[in-house]
């Protein structure tokens, strides 16, 4: 394929203007030169490409999900996908330009405003990259604001997103420490939690402000707050999490969607691009960036974020699917979610999977299986299930959505009865 | 046009109406979701209407520099959005992902392939995030070493990412700046260097749009004083089958996928932020590691050195078979990405130059900055302004911070000499304008969904989200 509209002609013409005879003559000095072709496959056809692609996606097997840890299979509309694809919005950039990017600024303000809504928290952000490394932004957010350098994580946080405050934490030179006390920048806890349980944390939440510290609450299957408390009902501070619940597809792992949200006295700190509603020269209503003095290609070293590009077109994504299910919508994934899992549960119960869990749980529970994990797993796959996150041999954490029919339930349940 | 949350409206949704209850004690329930329903009509109709009052690459000429505007092949899109991806769970079994675990392993071959580097990590969601997994392994690799350095050696045309990141990663910026050519300054430079330099993180070509000419020797002298070189990778579409970092001498580079590779920009992401590596830095890549055993691909976490993660999973997945779309497509001809963006570049660049102020006198790579202070303060923000009542969108102003009244042009390999002779048309008109009619200039846009915008005001008295008047 060539993507290149340039003519024979145009390219003669081009050259002539310039005033030289080839275009080695304008890369002559990008040393060292190679001096052969790179070694990459033949150039193919459009027509050649789709099959060669659709021959890898159709290596990979979609089965019928019964495992979260991180990623949720949700109910996506159709309308979602035709309205997203549209190229003025996912062939622009970032609304340099407000006078005409006025349909990706409205969006973002639309965007801050559900996870305002849904979070309880006053500020929220234009999105980050997922859910792990906004919670990273949030412990930096933290020893920015408390000038203290230690990071309180409570247990059950993910252990992917624990890798990943790990990693920034050390380059930061923050440390994770065990306990509470008059240095700890933040106490971090994630809600419902990696093993699905949910709980009240405003005790957790006074610990932290007891000791000086703010709260961060980390939410990474955000269709819970459809029923949930808000975090800010538990004294949260910060609020992150992951949106990909929200109308965005598995896709192996990306792209999803980091959202971070704050109280007010926090807004300066926020790193990412924030969009604020104002008024033009004619005194219309109109959206722009703002508090751009944060960002890093305005305040450099002293930015509060390196971030630039973040998932722009996934946090439309989101703020479309909200609007398409509403109130209504999301309520009634919410409880589907929770009826299957806990039907599911139940039913397990009676086969000798005891539950592990010791606190209510949303949409996702762990169990300690009677039979070898493995040996469940491999008898679930064979009947095209997917049948959980494997934590320990005998030890899965299983996950139901709206998309986990009764049906499939009950051909979890024989499948494993018969094992 | 309002805001979604003036609708008020009943809906049924998109699941099966079923009588199911929650039995959750109230001290962890919600009472109220104050979100809207709106009809489906009305969120079709609101969000298409939202896309007119947009500009994107499949609108018009984008020359936003540094930012890489090309056109986004739509057969990457459709390749993206198979079942077999889309649908993909991350926490699948290796034997249903192959397919995935693949695509990305002969990604990551293209790139090695490409920047010249041993080992590429896919995992980084932007380029930003390229930047702190670099960082982070250079710090990493000389505390295994044992050497102690505390500082960076950063231009001063350089995207602020790079400041921003070495801060961030808690080494010192020293910045060096820019000679008469347009290069990294020389003496300057060799000044700087001593046992507390960790890396200097260049772009190159540099954001002036300029190949750095004592790219050699540069390296070479970071190399002799211990330090790492890190590439800045926003600029490599003009470089593609002309030369490859790791031969400059680089050590590391991050590529945005979303600039030189095609994938769609959306509006201020999803990216991907790829970092490349030479071998002695292998050991700390993220985990897992993709490898292929005699065609079987496994993920692999045993890497004890690690930096760790970076990514909730394995990177922006979706991104990555657009990019893999976009290279089998060229192939081995993709030099000529490069060639029509440099081409196109300096055509462009040759049309202006008599009427803008050129700082550097130098053949461009990919992009160009001219300059504007010939037509007056602020006249960059007001040509912008005035191109959009052409139908452009503008260059990105006011960087690199090195040149005043700096417009930065970077047409891409994608734009006929068509549409580059019509903005050259329209840059020479405003020039002209703003001479002739600069009230024309100073009030625009004219013809756009809103006019120039109130950004004190909304500083000042923030709005950031919809409250419910009621």
């Amino acid at each position: 394929m060539n993507y290149i509209p340039t003519t024979q002609r145009d390219k003669k013409e081009m050259l002539r203007t310039i005033g030289i005879e080839s275009i080695n003559d304008l890369v002559k000095d990008f040393k060292p030169l190679l001096t052969t072709n790179l070694n990459l496959p033949k150039p193919l056809s459009e027509f050649e490409v789709k099959q060669h692609i659709q021959e890898l996606a159709s290596k990979n097997r979609v089965l019928r999900y019964f495992v979260g840890a991180g990623s949720y299979n949700h109910y996506i509309p159709s309308a979602l996908n035709h309205l997203v694809s549209r190229g003025e919005f996912s062939t622009g950039y970032t609304p340099y330009q407000p006078e005409m990017s006025q349909g990706t600024l409205q969006s973002m303000y639309e965007f801050q405003s559900y996870i305002c809504i849904l979070t309880g928290m006053d500020v929220a952000n234009a999105s980050l990259y997922d859910g792990a490394s906004a919670l990273a932004e949030a412990a930096l957010l933290c020893a920015s604001q408390t000038g203290r350098n230690r990071i309180f994580v409570k247990d059950g946080l993910h252990p992917q997103h624990m890798q990943v405050l790990k990693t920034y934490c050390n380059t930061s030179n923050l440390e994770i420490t065990e306990q509470i006390d008059d240095k700890t920048a933040c106490v971090i806890a994630q809600n419902p939690d990696f093993y699905g349980n949910v709980e009240n944390l405003s005790k957790l939440a006074e610990l932290a402000h007891n000791a000086g510290a703010l709260f961060v609450v980390s939410v990474i299957e955000p269709t819970s707050l459809a029923i949930l408390k808000a975090p800010s009902d538990y004294g949260a501070d910060v609020v992150v999490g992951e949106g990909q619940s929200f109308g965005i597809p598995m896709n192996f792992g990306g792209p999803y969607l980091g959202f971070l949200a704050v109280k007010d006295f926090l807004l300066k700190k926020i790193p990412g691009r924030i969009c604020g509603m104002t008024t033009d020269v004619n005194g219309n209503k109109g959206f722009v960036l703002t508090f751009q003095a944060r960002e890093q290609h305005i305040r450099r070293e002293r930015a509060t974020s390196n971030i630039t590009t973040n998932q722009g077109l996934m946090a439309l994504a989101v703020t479309i699917y909200l609007s398409l299910m509403g109130k209504n919508g999301l309520q009634t994934i919410a409880k589907l979610s929770y009826a299957r899992s806990h039907l599911l549960q139940q039913k397990l119960d009676g086969l000798g999977f005891k539950i592990l869990n010791d606190r209510p749980f949303y949409n996702e529970f762990f169990v300690k299986t009677p039979k070898p994990a493995d040996s469940i797993l491999e008898a679930l796959l064979r009947n095209g299930i997917h049948g959980g996150y494997k934590i320990d041999d005998d030890k899965l954490l299983i996950c139901c959505t709206e998309m986990n029919t009764t049906s499939d339930i009950d051909n979890f349940v024989t499948t494993v009865k018969n094992l | 046009m309002k805001t979604i949350f003036e609708y008020d409206e009943e809906t049924t949704g998109y699941l099966p109406d079923e009588d199911v209850s929650v039995n959750l004690p109230d001290e962890i329930t919600r009472e109220d979701l104050s979100l809207p329903n709106v009809s489906e009509i009305n969120v079709v109709r609101h969000y298409t209407n939202l896309s007119q009052k947009n500009f994107g690459v499949d609108t018009g000429f984008y020359p936003l520099g540094s930012c890489t505007m090309k056109y986004n092949p739509k057969v990457n899109e459709d390749m993206a959005r198979l079942e077999g991806f889309i649908g993909l769970h991350p926490h699948s079994f290796e034997q249903c992902s192959q397919g995935a675990l693949e695509i990305m392993w002969k990604l990551e071959q293209a790139l090695k392939e490409i920047t010249g580097m041993d080992a590429v990590s896919l995992q980084p969601a932007a380029g930003a995030q390229g930047e702190l997994l670099g960082t982070t392994i250079a710090k990493e690799y000389f505390k295994q070493k044992n050497e102690k350095r505390t500082k960076a050696i950063i231009p001063d045309s350089a995207h602020g990412t790079n400041p921003a990141t070495a801060a961030i990663c808690k080494l010192d910026t020293v910045v060096i700046p820019t000679d008469s050519r347009g290069n990294m300054d020389m003496n300057e430079f060799k000044n700087a260097l001593s046992d507390e330099i960790a890396i200097v993180m260049l772009t190159n070509p540099n954001t002036l749009g300029l190949y750095e000419e004592n790219i050699l020797e540069i390296c070479d002298m970071a190399h002799q004083n211990g330090t790492l070189m890190y590439c800045d990778g926003a600029n490599m579409n003009a470089l593609l089958g002309i030369t490859k970092p790791r031969e400059q001498g680089f050590d590391m580079i991050h590529l945005n996928l979303h600039k030189s590779f095609s994938t769609p920009h959306g509006g201020g992401g999803p990216g991907a932020g790829v970092l490349g590596v030479r071998s002695f830095l292998e050991e700390f890549l993220p985990v897992p590691r993709i490898i292929n055993k005699n065609s079987n691909f496994v993920l692999d976490y045993d890497r004890p050195k690690s930096v760790g993660k970076v990514h909730s999973f394995y990177g922006n997945f979706g991104m990555l078979v657009r990019a893999y779309s976009y290279i089998i497509s060229w192939g081995t001809n993709i030099r000529k990405v490069s060639e029509h963006a440099v081409l196109n570049a300096n055509y462009l660049l040759s049309l202006l130059k008599d009427t803008y102020e050129l700082p550097y006198d130098r053949s461009c790579a990919h992009e160009f900055v001219i300059s504007s202070k010939n037509l007056g303060q602020k006249s960059a923000l007001n040509i912008a302004k005035r191109l959009l009542d052409y139908g452009f969108h503008p260059p990105t102003i006011y960087f690199p911070l090195i040149v005043s009244e700096a417009l930065m042009i970077e047409p891409t390999e994608t734009e006929s000499k068509e549409t580059l002779d019509k903005f050259a048309d329209a840059m020479k008109k405003i020039a002209k304008e703003v001479k002739e009619e600069p009230e024309v200039v100073t009030s625009a846009p004219h013809n756009t969904p809103v006019r120039r915008l109130d950004e004190i005001t909304a500083a000042r008295k923030p709005n950031l989200r919809w409250q419910n008047s009621k």
